[in-house]
């Protein structure tokens, strides 16, 4: 086991405003531009679900941004609209 | 509410419902009230809500963890009961007696509203965590 693997990150999301920034995309448009539906784009955007790699290329994509223009790591302690996860689980 | 949460929603209410059905007709037809639990072929309808429409994604990669989850938290459940059921067996009948033969047949249909009752559960509570829907 390594020596940070009890380390907690969270991971946000910039999904709601790069919606926005292109030309108000709804969440609708954007589920079936990315292949989820529409509940999972709810999710992704209120910080309670993290995405599989795929489809974080799919979301940055549809963006047209890179993975880390709309998802970013953050160590330490998490914001109400962030996803925890622990390093190694 | 999307798929996974309609058809939660509907096997729920045929598990609840065979089981009251079973309770109201106990008194009236003795071990022959199991017969209503034969509203769980209900269950067989659940793939009607996963039909696709025009395209749409029904079940994307989300869906399938929650499912995954309440299977697990489904299995559990009812192994942790099936242990405590053959744990207290010879309690109640000693360890020479028998379990009558009603009681076998009525274990699997327990069995099976255990996994469908606590697997609709756990994904409605799944998704319940995950937002709401938003305007």
């Amino acid at each position: 086991m390594p020596p940070d693997a009890d380390v907690q990150g969270t991971i946000r999301n910039l999904i709601r405003r790069l919606r926005f920034d292109h030309g108000e995309m709804t969440q609708q448009e954007l589920a079936v531009r990315v292949g989820v539906t529409r509940q999972t784009i709810i999710a992704l955007e209120a910080g309670k679900y993290v995405p599989s790699l795929l489809l974080a290329f799919r979301l940055a994509r549809a963006f047209g941004v890179s993975v880390e223009g709309v998802f970013q790591y953050h160590d330490g302690e998490p914001s109400s609209s962030a996803v925890k996860v622990q390093d190694g689980k | 509410m999307n798929a996974s949460q309609k058809e939660a929603w509907f096997n729920l209410v045929v598990v609840l419902s065979a089981l009251v059905m079973v309770a109201a007709l106990v008194p009236f037809l003795g071990k022959g009230a199991m017969g209503g639990f034969g509203l769980l072929g209900f269950l067989g309808l659940s793939p009607v809500f996963f039909r696709k429409r025009h395209g749409a994604v029904v079940v994307d990669e989300r869906d399938t963890q929650i499912r995954l989850r309440s299977q697990f938290c489904a299995h559990l459940v009812f192994w942790l009961l099936f242990l405590l059921a053959a744990m207290t067996a010879p309690a109640v009948y000693g360890w020479n007696g028998s379990v009558p033969v009603a009681l076998v047949m009525a274990s699997v249909w327990c069995g099976w509203v255990v996994l469908v009752g606590v697997m609709s559960l756990a994904t409605l509570i799944q998704y319940g965590r995950g937002g709401h829907d938003a305007a």
